[in-house]
């Protein structure tokens, strides 16, 4: 038995010990292509394109998407054309680290997306190991605690949204009892922790603080514990689905008081879901109020309605604003790729939907948000 | 044996240039599909080999890479203290999970895995420790003298000679006596018990080894992808991990791998039509369990049979070889003393219904004891307290002398009880050398670590075992079907494999139960033989049989039971002709005393 | 307390819809031995055809629902169809199968609605009642009045009339009935429509209770399973107590745990099925040897 074994064995040991001395050098040392200073300019979309948060993606695509097509049509970045390739991060981390090294292998020199700061945070590394610029549409904290001179944000930080809020709330509105109900995911923790920041710094603590889970969809418990305190205003947390069915649910419980959040607060999905009459009263606090704020906004809306069909809306103002500073930066910087476009993106001053956009380290570019409520179905601009 | 050594040397060397002819993307693939095999092996030793319902791999995935997450990024220990502390984590977590496993099996253990393994994720979501929905980053990669781990490529090298160590341990369990005895439990958790398989300590063993699997890949996927968060440890995740599985087929170590190796490439393909993917593995999983149940391993088996069906190879090479005869033992000197087992007033009740009132039996050492009884009169209900299968309403059992009411099976069967079933239970799935072999064997459960520290000695014992099985069955004259399933022999070949997994436990009282349904006359006549031989071992062998001929020329004593209780008892000659039996067995209508088996039970 | 009711409201509405989710688990567990782990993602298809007629094609909610129903009978009986071989096998080849029927209806869910799922306005516009402080929706009483009016029918039928025994024959020996002239397939192929069809109508009175997307399959099917072995797989009144227990511990983890609610519930219920393996109303089996 073992005398037969001994052959084969060895010819085993025989032939890795050539494959070795054949391989002395370790594989890998290829370098991924990419950075020629002619043809096209490869830009990488990435988001979720399926699963339950693909609606975002699909409006951050379209936001993005026609910035990309407007560049092209008035002959690309000086004389380059933009080439995009979509990837679908199916909102899962772990995808999204799979993405990051596939666009760092095709040789894409930016990226745009993606809507979820937890994939946002996993492909980060990543990026910044193959010098590849992203700008998100996250708006988590924890974005900035990444601290990669790589990453940058397309629309303020939930500290923004929250400390503009709060301050709107209590110093305007004189509302002193606030209850909060805010999810375990990243969106509802972040907007969490902001909020409470934003109160505590005015000296208040929230009287109710509920945390339900991502895919909860029954908050009776909840809305009973906050009923229970008569808070004069809830806060919200959560995206869009899931705050519509609080909102929806604690209309059936009997509460009256009205409720106020941040973007997700604002569309047409959370409306939608909760029922119109419910969100009268929402106070929301957010970068793009709607579609008639500006000139600038009713040129993009009615591209953009031109484009898809549908109303415009935050999201796609967001990767609007992101991919025009982004072409910018590759115009300034004469198609610039790494640390040099990182650096012409952070240089950009550029005039967006969502405001002045002026990067600092952080990679934050713009700190306001604006105060709307939700009036017979639409968000209009709050008085005073 | 040198094909498959050489296909072997043939897959390394391939293994060890993959890495030359791929991008640094496809590398990452290749990487992440190392850890998904891992994790399948893992659940195919839990699953498939052990047949332990574990819907919680992903958690031991998901607890493996989370304590290397939090113990390298948080508490700022070295990669390989907190790799390794991981590991023992993930088994402590592994031999919770598995505890709900000595209670509920099957689906009832399925779901309470699920939802262990949801709670895990509820858990880490919520826990600020664990870095809630935005997970930890920034896990360093581990470092090793003189190798740049840091690059996919050669992480690769990393994980590929783990993976390999972990598939060849996984198979050497499988294919010595802790596997074996894992399968028996997987194919009939009872007579693995009748035969001394220490069932609840093996199903911990079985989650045990999953969860190690899991640590191991959870560890590397922290190593390789340097950050963890809730999502990948998904429940549907574990869906396509256990579609992995079956698709490979679960029985096979080796097909779960290809299985693992295969989805995983079919989703990449698909990855940019990711609900497409998920329409096309539903169905072909949906299609592997209706028509290909043993998965991908199954094949070459399923197209050989085809083969041999079309005449393509030559027939006749499975069916070589007859029974032979029986070799009886050595006589043993006659046992003596008091009797080897005593039954008290037992008494048996289901839900109001008597099996079994206020029985007493004696059965001194080295008797033929003959019980008879019509259909429903308790005589297997008394067969399965005695060996531990039910816990009596009442009364007591000694085994020479010691009381053993209610212990665990294989406790008695370490005792000395060995038995046969009624309707034969035979363990299907494994040889007749390896059905034997599971009853021979006799490595306890705490003696596991071997497999650990001393695996060359578990390899030399089990050759050992090998050799004293073949000697076994040769005695038996079941030589010629060692390597074949039982499944395939003969009725009588059956019963006969099952007095001689038996015999294998070496007892000193032997439970035969309906040993000669199903027999013809010949047969009839060498069983005689055969428990005859048996008892001039030294062997007390008690015996519950319809066949009053067989019965009378037998047994020394018999009891008679009727409706659980014992009607008459005393030598043969003088029970048949008892008044009370004769009206109990006419109360049946059925003529006494039976020249042959007058039924077969199936 | 007022705390505590209105908790406890929450549960038994919720627990309603699980029990209507068991109940269909265990008719077709006890008929054919199988367990249909694509049952949660009928409920999705339900509560999808439900709501697409009630909102789209505007027909009454009830009309939807009769709908609803027949269409995921139908579906039963071709899922059931291709299970056929699966019937009384191994356990682990039925989960995997029916798992992989439950992932290809959810992705066609996806190809047909698309991912992100909709709301569906409730039927019954009155206003809330209030009982000191305690709100009920008027929806939560329909939805238990039909949960109650279901078991009562689906337990007249099984007991009074003649194609209800011969299912109960089945379910209690295969062979006998087969022998007394029932047939068999036909008498499974009627259990999986009728649990089809109780999917459907869980599925189409969660709608407006909560929200119908493709991925509310999942949680609904463990949860509803849960119920079932919780009350004793294969027993109907178990499913009942079961479901609507799972209801009440979800509605209170909730409350008292908050984020944590779903760990909470989950190790109660593995507490109580490591000290009563059998649920509430379980039978003990015996193991004949």
């Amino acid at each position: 038995m073992i005398g037969r074994v001994r052959r084969p064995l060895a010819a085993c040991l025989l032939a890795i010990g050539v494959v070795l001395a054949a391989a002395c050098s370790p594989p890998g040392d290829e370098q991924a292509g990419g950075g020629e200073s002619t043809g096209p300019i490869k830009i990488a979309i990435a988001n979720a394109q399926s699963g339950q948060l693909s609606s975002l993606g699909a409006w951050e695509l379209k936001g993005a998407k026609l910035a990309f097509d407007e560049w092209n049509q008035k002959g690309g970045v000086n004389g380059r054309k933009v080439e995009i390739g979509v990837f679908d991060d199916q909102g899962d981390p772990t995808v999204g680290t799979n993405v990051a090294r596939k666009i760092a292998s095709e040789g894409y020199v930016a990226m745009i997306g993606t809507a979820e700061s937890a994939v946002t945070i996993a492909m980060a590394p990543i990026l910044q190991q193959a010098a590849i610029p992203n700008i998100t549409s996250g708006q988590s904290p924890g974005l900035i605690a990444v601290k990669s001179p790589f990453l940058f944000l397309n629309g303020p930080t939930s500290l923004t949204y929250d400390e503009t809020l709060a301050k709107y709330l209590v110093e305007q509105r004189g509302i002193k009892t606030i209850a909060l109900i805010t999810n375990n995911g990243s969106y509802g923790k972040g907007e969490h922790d902001s909020f409470t920041k934003a109160l505590q710094s005015r000296g208040l603590t929230p009287v109710a603080d509920q945390v339900v889970t991502t895919d909860q969809k029954d908050f009776s418990a909840a809305l009973t514990n906050i009923r229970q305190k008569k808070p004069q205003l809830i806060f919200l947390g959560a995206e869009e689905v899931q705050s519509g069915l609080i909102v929806k649910q604690a209309r059936d419980l009997g509460i009256t008081v009205p409720f106020a959040g941040a973007a997700p607060q604002g569309t047409p999905v959370f409306l939608d879901t909760a029922g119109a009459a419910n969100v009268e009263g929402t106070i929301v606090s957010t970068p793009y109020l709607s579609n008639d704020v500006s000139e600038a906004s009713k040129t993009f809306a009615a591209a953009y309605k031109t484009a898809t069909g549908e109303e415009a809306e935050l999201h796609g103002a967001k990767a609007y604003d992101g991919a025009q500073i982004l072409l910018t930066a590759l115009k300034n910087s004469n198609g610039a790729t790494g640390k040099d476009l990182a650096d012409a993106i952070r240089a950009v001053k550029h005039k967006g939907l969502l405001g002045d956009f002026a990067y600092d380290e952080t990679g934050v570019g713009i700190f306001a948000t604006s105060i709307g409520t939700i009036t017979s179905g639409k968000l209009v601009p709050a008085a005073g | 044996m040198r094909y498959r050594l050489g296909g072997v040397a043939l897959l390394a060397i391939l293994a060890w240039v993959l890495p030359y002819q791929l991008n640094s993307y496809t590398m990452h693939v290749v990487n992440v599909m190392l850890l998904y095999a891992i994790l399948s092996v893992g659940l195919g030793l839990c699953m498939g080999v052990a047949g332990q319902i574990n819907l919680a791999q992903v958690a031991f995935f998901g607890v493996g890479a989370y304590a290397t997450a939090v113990l390298t990024v948080k508490e700022g220990w070295g990669f390989w203290a907190a790799a390794a502390t991981a590991v023992l984590a993930t088994a402590a977590v592994g031999l919770v999970v598995g505890t709900p496993a000595l209670r509920v099996q099957s689906h009832y253990l399925g779901i309470v895995t699920l939802g262990l393994a949801l709670a895990f994720t509820n858990w880490v979501t919520n826990s600020s420790l664990a870095g809630g929905a935005e997970g930890v980053a920034g896990i360093p990669r581990p470092a090793l003298p003189g190798v740049d781990l840091s690059s996919d490529y050669l992480f690769y090298y990393l994980e590929l000679v783990l993976f390999a160590l972990t598939l060849a341990f996984g198979l050497f369990v499988v294919h010595t006596s802790l596997g074996r005895r894992m399968r028996a439990m997987r194919d009939d958790s009872l007579a693995a018990g009748a035969v001394g398989v220490e069932v609840p300590t093996l199903r911990m063993t079985a989650f045990l080894l999953a969860s190690v699997y899991g640590g191991v890949a959870g560890v590397l996927y922290a190593g390789l992808i340097g950050y963890v968060a809730p999502e990948t440890f998904s429940i549907a995740n574990m869906f396509l991990l256990l579609a992995m599985v079956i698709i490979g087929g679960r029985q096979s170590l080796v097909g779960c791998v290809v299985g693992a190796i295969a989805l995983a490439l079919v989703r990449e393909v698909l990855i940019d039509y990711p609900t497409y993917a998920q329409v096309a593995y539903g169905s072909v999983v949906v299609l592997t369990v209706v028509f290909a149940p043993t998965g991908l391993a199954g094949l070459p088996r399923r197209l050989h049979g085809v083969g041999a069906r079309l005449g393509l190879r030559r027939a006749g090479a499975d069916t070589a070889g007859a029974l032979t005869t029986f070799q009886p033992y050595q006589p043993a000197d006659p046992a003596t003393g008091g009797p080897i087992l005593e039954v008290r007033d037992l008494s048996m009740h289901f839900r109001g219904v008597k099996a079994l009132r206020d029985v007493s039996i004696e059965v001194p050492a080295g008797q033929i004891r003959g019980i008879v009884g019509p259909n429903g009169s308790g005589k297997t209900t008394l067969f399965n307290v005695v060996s531990g299968l039910y816990r009596p309403t009442a009364g007591r059992v000694r085994l020479d002398g010691r009381d053993v009411t209610a212990a665990r099976p294989f406790a008695l069967a370490h005792a000395g009880i060995a038995r046969t079933f009624q309707n034969l239970r035979l363990f299907p799935a494994l040889t007749v050398r390896d059905n034997v072999l599971v009853a021979l064997d006799p490595t306890r459960a705490r003696s596991t670590w071997r497999y650990l520290l001393a695996p060359v000695g578990v390899w030399r014992r089990d050759r050992a075992l090998r050799r004293e099985a073949d000697a076994l069955l040769h005695r038996f004259g079941l030589t010629a079907f060692a390597g074949g399933l039982p499944t395939a022999l003969p009725y009588g070949i059956q019963r006969r494999v099952e007095i001689a997994r038996a015999m294998a436990a070496r007892p000193r009282l032997l439970l035969l139960d309906e040993p000669a349904a199903g027999l013809n006359g010949d047969e009839v006549r060498q069983l005689c033989d055969i428990v005859r031989s048996i008892r001039e071992h030294g062997v007390t062998v008690v015996v519950i049989e319809h066949n009053m001929g067989m019965v009378m020329s037998l047994c020394d004593h018999v009891t008679v039971l009727a409706h659980g209780a014992i009607i008459a008892d005393g030598p043969p000659d003088v029970v048949a002709i008892s008044p009370e039996v004769i009206e109990a067995y006419l109360g049946e209508s059925m003529a006494m005393p039976a020249p042959v088996a007058t039924e077969v039970q199936r | 307390m007022q705390v505590f009711l209105q908790t406890f409201i929450g549960g038994m509405s919720l627990g309603a819809i699980y029990a209507l989710v068991a109940l269909g688990f265990s008719l077709v567990y006890r008929t054919m031995g199988l367990v249909n782990f694509a049952h949660g993602s009928v409920v999705m298809i339900g509560a999808y055809i439900a709501s697409t007629f009630y909102l789209s094609v505007k027909l009454p909610f009830a009309a939807a629902m009769a709908v609803a129903i027949a269409v995921t009978g139908l579906i039963g009986i071709i899922i059931e169809r291709v299970l056929r071989p699966l019937e009384n096998k191994d356990f682990d080849l039925m989960l995997i199968g029916t798992i992989g029927f439950g992932i290809v209806l959810e992705a066609l869910a996806i190809v047909i609605w698309g991912a992100t799922g909709r709301a569906v306005r409730s039927p019954v516009p009155a206003a809330p009642l209030d009982l000191g402080g305690i709100r009920i929706r008027t929806y939560d009483l329909l939805v238990l009045a039909i949960a109650a009016t279901a078991t009562v029918l689906l337990v007249f039928f099984l007991q009074r009339t003649k194609r209800g025994a011969a299912m109960q024959a089945v379910a209690m020996d295969h062979q006998a009935a087969t022998a007394v002239g029932i047939h068999v397939g036909r008498s499974n192929a009627m259990a999986f429509m009728i649990g089809a069809g109780l999917a459907a109508l869980a599925g189409g009175l969660v709608g407006p209770l909560l929200y119908v997307s493709p991925a509310m399959g999942g949680s609904l099917g463990i949860k509803g399973f849960a119920g079932a072995i919780l009350g004793g797989f294969g027993s109907i009144p178990g499913a009942i107590v079961g479901g609507l227990g799972i209801g009440i511990i979800d509605s209170f983890a909730a409350g008292q745990f908050q984020g944590y609610s779903e760990l909470v519930t989950f190790l109660i219920f593995t507490v109580i099925i490591m000290i009563r393996p059998t649920g509430i109303f379980g039978e003990r089996t015996v193991n004949r040897a």
